[in-house]
């Protein structure tokens, strides 16, 4: 019999077998047809971080609706896209993120600023002002008092205080909530006067916020106009140990990953990671802000925190990474005073002066919407080359996002060459400014201590380090 | 006592208000003590007295609070931080400069004061012990305080400590103590705690109680002495309250007069014997008790207590007294009836009992800042501590490499039959139909209890139970048998598992006997076609299977792989024996291991029966063709017959070069061995040679079926081991006589000469036939070429000896050093050759590169034609200078490098050009070069090069632009060695160099979270 061999033509090896299916691609597995591994790979790490600063786009949308500066923000627990703010002129407005509308609004919530709002449970809402007043809201569409999202809302409770209000938060599952006024009170949500208060028997300063723990629920932090944090704990029903500062902190952030961590926005331009179970030492310091930190709030993933500042900028850090964040701006957005990132770690949200609250991207260059697998292999593809060819010097140089901040201390006076680096990222001229002023300020300082020490006996005074500084001192 | 007293001391101002505190509780006393009739007047007399005794003595912690609120009232917490031993170190002056009775000059109204209440506090006093005398047991607990505190004054906290102790150990001392002391105490009440009492108390019992004061003075005197003998001793030091003493007693003295008259001889006689026993004795005396009248009062007391305790009357508020101390318990007894919460007061006075069992006094509260501070510290330990529990985790979420967000997901839940059960509602069709039957049948669950029941109620009780019994007993045996099966299939032994497979197998053979033969059979039948088909399929019996295949890869195999070869080798000569017609018949493992037992018959017998078959065939294809002839068909055209004719004569072809193979194949048994020490050139057709460590292949039919058992092992190191070779080595050294009818002649036992296994000739033998037989026109084409190649081989061999021989020759350097001189080297020549041979030899045991190919060469060369070499090496020698003349490497390199530096080095270039900038014409003179013309490069200086005074070696200094790309200037940060950091920059990451999962993997980023998912703080998970 005669074998007749065709060259067989296979349909299913080179067409997608399915209709919407990517068309199957056959790869060579031979080493030789593919030279020049690591001049190809670096070429597409370059494309990849010039393609990472061309789409790095990361404002999203504005949300407006108040009238005064946006004090304060909090994300209702469980959702996405249920965010309350309240403002300097007393109004407090729910917004829906991903739909950019009002789910409630009340324009008079509190005479004078809201200082503080958190969500209590599911569709209540807490409040606190200056006019000593917290009051629990329903947030529904419909409340309680059958009044619609056109009528005008009365709270479902009030509870009276003797003292102006700074701050409030809620117990992540008990039915209580903590307020700072010049104390820290705890309040059960069914009793009108607080159920304990707690103070550090010497502080008679004004507290300016306070947060419960995430994790480890019952334990509280507070900061304090006179410096200080200080840590309680509601089963002990005690002030449990102060630190005093060189400068006063302005928010307060505890980590959800990392339960013994806790993150202080400072007044003096730097932001402070403590673990709270040794607190003589920040463990990291993260400086870049020009001005003082007026906000923060960590990233659910806990690897990540965001920032607003008096410079009107908002920073994205990096956890562990003290230096060269995100940096957002736009040239409308003033003193950014609350800042928030919502709960799938994508967006990031700051309220500013200016009455608006901006929706951002937590990833600038980060593409929106559903992606092809293939399209994620290669976006992971392009980061992990990044990543592994950030020592490059030309990668690094188009990725560095802050070059001012991470040269700062290497370069001295050569100003202009640093300019000329520093344009990779296009910065705000005052903020640019202030940097630079930031920076001459503390050369010189640096200068002076150096001199001074050159001149004193040999071994006298010894150079001390960054994070000894912080902290100046540790009360019980 | 000693503490509450504190503050009294230091504060005048508290004592004054303190007093009037009392004095209006006392006025309420007295209001309601007015209210009960006179009867009881001095029951309620001593009820008023006795809580203040029992506050004094247990209480005192309360007492004490009372008075540190009254004295925190006015003054501020600076005295707070004072320490207990700062206290005692303060106390002593305190007791003799600041009491209120003390009277010393500086206050002058309140010795008055004292004076005044001394008088009522007196015939208090006595009231209290004229009635109940069991009081005296409640009151020894003060005077012990009081003796503390008069040591206190003189001496540290320890010797209180002490004096304590020793009191409370043993109960004669304690009572002689007491006694003694009791006379002091009552005096230092008045002047500490009770001054205020003093004052208040009404006057009325007062002569009855001096009547009683005499009959038991001198014993009391004398108790006192000895008291003070031990309590002195310690209080020498305190010189000048000793000095003060005597006048406090003057003083006193003088007051006592104006008391009553009556006593004033009493008074003379103490104070005299005081004097005598001296200054120093006195002094705790007045220390304590600044005035007379107050020792008076003490004695006065003591000689009623000695008298009215017989006559008491027993009744909860004067409770019977004996030698033992007064109990709480005592004084609760008669409550017992009454009161309902007695329970619980008891509870609250068992604490007091055992504090009063043990220290008295209590050391101060820290100082209130002290203690919160302390406590905030506690505290601040303890939420570390809990906190400090997240630690592994939050270690574990650092060291992580991926982390997809959310952490802590939902467990998906699992759900169980039950529940599912539960929830059944049927849906389709045929659910629907099977539900209807049950139900119709009255067989769901719910309904199955239903008539469980409804039977039962036909039934007597004992059948109801004994049904019930059953039930339950089948319900257990399920349950067990539920249970068992559960553990059995939890066995993961392999041999368990063989030997309840064969087990079952048992059963079911013993099962098929039993039944009818013709079905089962069947059955069985069908199984084994199904198995045999299955083995057929995965290949079981043979070495070819992919399996197989890759347990030849992998070089080393354990215990069970080498089992599961040997099976299969086994398993496949089973089947050939089986298609040869041995085993067939019987498949029984007896008759398997009848054929193990006597392998060369069994050769012969396969033999004999391939011969049988054989002629069958072609009686066979005569008959065919026989028949054929008759029948018209399709077989019956020409082109039909000729190919059946072809076919024909192939096999029978094939049949006879079988024949011929079988019946010579004892003949070549002797070959066998002279063809394996050989060449195997010789054998097979094929050419292996080793020139200089390098192996050639020349063409050759069959090579793995020529290699035979001793070449194996020795061309190992030559040529890389086929793997072929494997499992059969592998076979032979397991089961050295497994199975295996063909004689090892053979070398490898797979490769039997089965002619319907393997139709392919055994070279070894065939090839030497072949080359006599003459040729045939079907199967010659490859004979031929056999043929040729063996030819070529031979004269191949030739030349290579002959070259061999030349180059032997040439190696040798001493030849060279005979050069011309031939009738030496004639001789010197086997020698040297041998010489050389051995050197050889040792560098071929060093080496790995060890081949019989060369071995033979060498024996060639030994057995060559022993011409002298001497002049040809010479002559290769010259050749070999005339070929490389005028090549003067060294001269070149030198030259090379020295061109390289110059051009490397800084210069100047001047770059004027000629007729620029000058002028031009005849009689100019030529321009000095002008600076600025002059173009200086900076260059390498010769002696800064990096291959500077490095002579054989030019070190370019010229940079790299291209490389430069991919330098880094320092180490990065997370590596620690540059190697580290090639070796993770040398690995690209891309698709084109790895496989899809080593490209997922390498670009999985570090943290994975999901777009529209919420990601929720850590949690504790209980």
């Amino acid at each position: 019999m005669v074998k007749i061999s065709v060259l067989q033509h296979a349909p299913s090896t080179h067409l997608p077998a399915r209709p919407g299916d990517p068309t199957p691609t056959s790869r060579n597995l031979d080493p030789l047809m593919h030279p020049f591994a690591r001049a190809r790979e670096r070429t597409r790490a370059l494309n990849a971080v010039k393609m990472e600063r061309i789409f790095a786009k990361p404002f999203i949308a504005a949300l407006e609706g108040h009238v005064d500066a946006v004090e304060t923000m909090a994300r209702k627990p469980g959702t996405l896209n249920v965010v309350a703010s309240g403002s300097w002129d007393g109004g407090m407005i729910v917004h829906d993120i991903s739909l950019r509308r009002h789910i409630l609004r009340v324009d008079e919530a509190h005479k004078g600023k809201i200082s503080g709002v958190c969500f209590a449970d599911e569709d209540r809402l807490l409040t606190c002002g200056v006019d000593r007043n917290v009051k629990l809201w329903d947030t529904r569409e419909v409340d309680e008092n059958g009044a619609g999202p056109s009528d005008v809302r009365k709270p479902l409770n009030v509870f009276p205080g003797k003292s102006a209000f700074n701050s409030i938060d809620h117990h992540r599952t008990d039915p209580i909530f903590a307020t700072a006024s010049n104390i820290v009170q705890i309040w059960d949500e069914t009793k009108s006067a607080p159920i304990s208060n707690l103070s550090f028997p010497t502080s008679i300063e004004t507290i300016s916020a306070i947060k419960f723990n995430l994790s480890e629920s019952s334990v509280l932090a507070s900061i304090g106009s006179d410096r200080t944090f200080t840590l309680y704990d509601i089963r002990t029903g005690k002030a449990e140990r102060r630190i005093v500062m060189q400068m006063r902190s302005n928010a307060l952030s505890w980590s959800p990953t990392f339960p013994t961590t806790i993150l202080l926005a400072s007044e003096d331009h730097n932001l402070y990671t403590f673990d709270i179970r040794s607190l003589k030492t920040p463990s990291q310091i993260y400086k870049a802000h020009v001005a003082a930190v007026m906000s923060c709030d960590w990233s659910p993933t806990g690897h990540q925190f965001v920032s607003g500042g008096w410079d009107r900028t908002v920073r994205i850090w990096q956890e562990g990474r003290g230096t060269a964040p995100e940096v957002y701006h736009t040239k409308r957005m003033q003193r950014v005073t609350s800042t928030l990132f919502t709960s799938d770690a994508k967006y990031v949200l700051s309220g500013s002066d200016d009455g608006n609250i901006r929706i951002w991207k937590a990833r600038a260059h980060e593409k929106l919407g559903i992606l092809d697998s293939r399209e994620r292999a290669a976006i992971e593809y392009r980061e992990s080359l990044k990543q592994k060819w950030k020592t490059d010097a030309q990668v690094n140089k188009i990725s560095r996002s802050d070059f001012l901040s991470l040269f700062a201390s290497v370069y001295i006076v050569a100003d202009r060459q640093l300019s000329s680096l520093s344009r990779t990222r296009h910065i705000p001229k005052p903020v640019h400014k202030a940097g630079q002023l930031k920076r001459t300020m503390l050369e010189a300082q640096r200068v002076k201590e150096e001199r001074r020490r050159k001149h004193t006996r040999a071994g006298e005074s010894k150079p001390t380090a960054e994070k000894r500084k912080v902290v100046i001192a540790e009360q019980s | 006592m000693a503490r509450a007293q504190k503050p009294k001391q230091s504060r005048r101002p508290q004592a004054k208000s303190l007093k009037q505190n009392n004095l209006r509780g006392f006025a309420k006393r007295q209001s309601l003590k007015s209210q009960r009739s006179s009867k009881y007047s001095e029951s309620s007399d001593v009820y008023e007295y006795q809580p203040e005794n029992v506050r004094r003595s247990k209480v005192k912690l309360q007492l004490e609070k009372d008075e540190l609120d009254g004295a925190r009232r006015d003054i501020s917490g600076s005295e707070d931080e004072d320490d207990g031993p700062k206290r005692n170190g303060l106390r002593p002056r305190l007791v003799g400069e600041n009491d209120d009775e003390g009277g010393l000059g500086s206050d002058e109204d309140e010795e008055i004061d004292s004076d005044e209440a001394f008088d009522e506090s007196d015939e208090e006093r006595f009231a209290g012990f004229n009635f109940s005398t069991k009081t005296k047991s409640v009151a020894k607990r003060k005077p012990q305080k009081r003796s503390l505190q008069s040591q206190n004054a003189s001496a540290s906290e320890g010797e209180d400590s002490a004096a304590d102790d020793e009191e409370e150990g043993d109960p004669e001392d304690f009572i002689d103590v007491l006694d003694m002391i009791d006379g002091k105490g009552p005096a230092e009440s008045a002047d500490e705690g009770e001054h205020t009492q003093k004052e208040e108390r009404p006057s009325a019992s007062k002569a009855r109680v001096e009547g009683d004061d005499v009959p038991h003075l001198e014993d009391e005197d004398e108790d006192m002495h000895d008291e003070e003998d031990e309590g002195i001793s310690s209080d020498e030091s305190e010189e000048d309250e000793s000095h003060i003493s005597p006048m406090d007693d003057a003083i006193s003295a003088s007051g006592d007069e104006d008391d009553d008259v009556g006593t004033s001889l009493h008074d003379l006689q103490s104070f005299i014997t005081n004097l005598d026993a001296g200054q120093k004795r006195k002094a705790p005396d007045d220390e304590a008790a600044p005035t007379t009248e107050t020792g008076e009062a003490r004695r006065q007391k003591r000689r009623m207590l000695k008298e009215r305790t017989e006559a008491g009357e027993e009744n909860e508020f004067a409770p019977h007294r004996g030698a033992t101390k007064l109990n709480l318990d005592d004084l609760l007894n008669p409550l017992a009836s009454s009161s309902s919460n007695l329970l619980s007061l008891k509870k609250s006075a068992k604490i007091l009992t055992s504090i009063s069992a043990k220290n008295q006094t209590l050391s101060a509260p820290l100082p209130q800042r002290t203690q919160e501070r302390l406590d905030r510290e506690a505290a601040y330990q303890q939420t570390k501590e809990e906190v400090d529990k997240w630690s592994a985790t939050m270690k574990k979420i650092k060291e992580a490499e991926h982390l997809s967000f959310p952490l802590q997901a939902q467990p998906a839940g699992r759900t169980s039959n039950l529940e599912l059960a539960a929830k059944f509602k049927p849906t389709t069709e045929l659910e629907s139909a099977v539900d209807r039957l049950l139900k119709s049948a009255k067989m769901r669950e719910e309904d199955i209890a239903q008539t469980e029941s409804l039977k039962m109620n036909h039934l007597s009780v004992e059948e109801v139970s004994a049904r019930r019994a059953e039930l339950a007993k089948m319900r257990e045996l399920m349950f067990r048998a539920e249970a068992k099966a559960k553990r059995v299939a939890k066995i993961k032994s392999k041999t368990y598992r063989r030997i309840k497979k064969k087990e079952k197998a048992k059963i079911a053979a013993k099962l098929g006997e039993g039944s009818d033969d013709e079905d089962m059979n069947e059955e069985t039948r069908m199984k084994h076609e199904v198995e045999r088909a299955r083995e057929r399929a995965t290949l079981k019996h043979k070495n070819t299977g992919k399996w197989a295949k890759a347990m030849r890869a992998r070089g080393d195999l354990d215990e069970d792989q080498r089992r599961d070869i040997s099976e299969m080798l086994s398993r496949g000569e089973k089947l050939r024996r089986r298609i040869q017609g041995i085993g067939s018949g019987d498949e029984s493992e007896e008759g398997e291991d009848d054929t193990e037992d006597d392998e060369e018959g069994a050769a012969d017998r396969i033999k004999a029966s391939a011969f049988e078959e054989l002629a069958q065939l072609d009686k066979g294809s005569e008959g065919e063709e026989d028949s054929g002839r008759k029948g018209k068909s399709i077989f019956e055209m020409k082109f039909m017959k000729d190919a059946i004719a072809r076919d024909q004569q192939r096999a029978k072809q094939m049949a006879d070069d079988f024949v011929r193979e079988m019946g010579e194949s004892n003949h070549e048994d002797d070959e066998d061995d002279e063809l394996t020490g050989g060449r195997i050139e010789e054998s097979s057709g094929a050419t292996i040679e080793r020139v200089g460590g390098r192996v050639t292949y020349r063409p050759g039919a069959q090579q793995s079926q020529l290699r035979t058992v001793n070449s194996l092992a020795s061309d190992t190191s030559s040529i890389t081991l086929r793997s072929n070779d494997l499992p059969s080595d592998v076979a032979r050294s397991v089961t050295p006589s497994a199975t295996s009818p063909i004689p090892e002649k053979l070398g490898i036992a797979t490769e039997a000469p089965n002619p319907w296994l393997a139709p392919r000739q055994d070279p070894a033998k065939a090839v030497p036939k072949k080359h006599e037989i003459a040729v045939s026109k079907d199967s010659a084409s490859v004979e031929k070429s056999k043929n040729k190649l063996r030819k070529k081989a031979q004269k191949h061999e030739e030349e290579q000896s002959k070259a061999r021989n030349d180059a032997a020759v040439d190696i040798s350097m001493s030849n060279v050093m005979t050069l011309g001189d031939n009738s030496s080297a004639g001789p010197s020549k086997p020698k040297t050759r041998s010489q050389s041979g051995n050197q050889r030899d040792d560098g071929d045991d060093d080496s790995d590169v060890h081949s019989e190919v060369e071995e033979q060469e060498r024996l060639l060369d030994r057995k060559g034609k022993g011409k002298a070499n001497g002049v040809k090496a010479f002559e290769q020698r010259d050749l070999v200078a005339r070929a490389f003349a005028g090549d003067n490497v060294v001269r070149d390199f030198a030259e090379a490098k020295r061109r390289e530096m110059q051009e490397d080095a800084p210069k100047e270039v001047d770059t004027t050009l000629p007729g620029w900038g000058s002028w031009g014409g005849t009689g100019t003179r030529k321009a000095q070069p002008k600076p600025h013309l002059i173009k200086k490069v900076a260059g390498v200086d010769p002696t800064t090069r990096a291959d500077y005074k490095k002579a054989h070696v030019i070190i370019s200094e010229k940079r790299d632009k291209k490389a430069a790309k991919y330098m880094v200037k320092d180490l990065p940060y997370p590596y620690t060695s540059k190697a580290q950091f090639e070796r993770s920059m040398d690995i690209p990451i891309g698709t084109e160099w790895n496989t899809r999962v080593g490209f997922q993997r390498g670009t999985l980023p570090k943290i994975v979270t999901k777009p529209g998912t919420v990601i929720n703080p850590l949690e504790k998970l209980l």
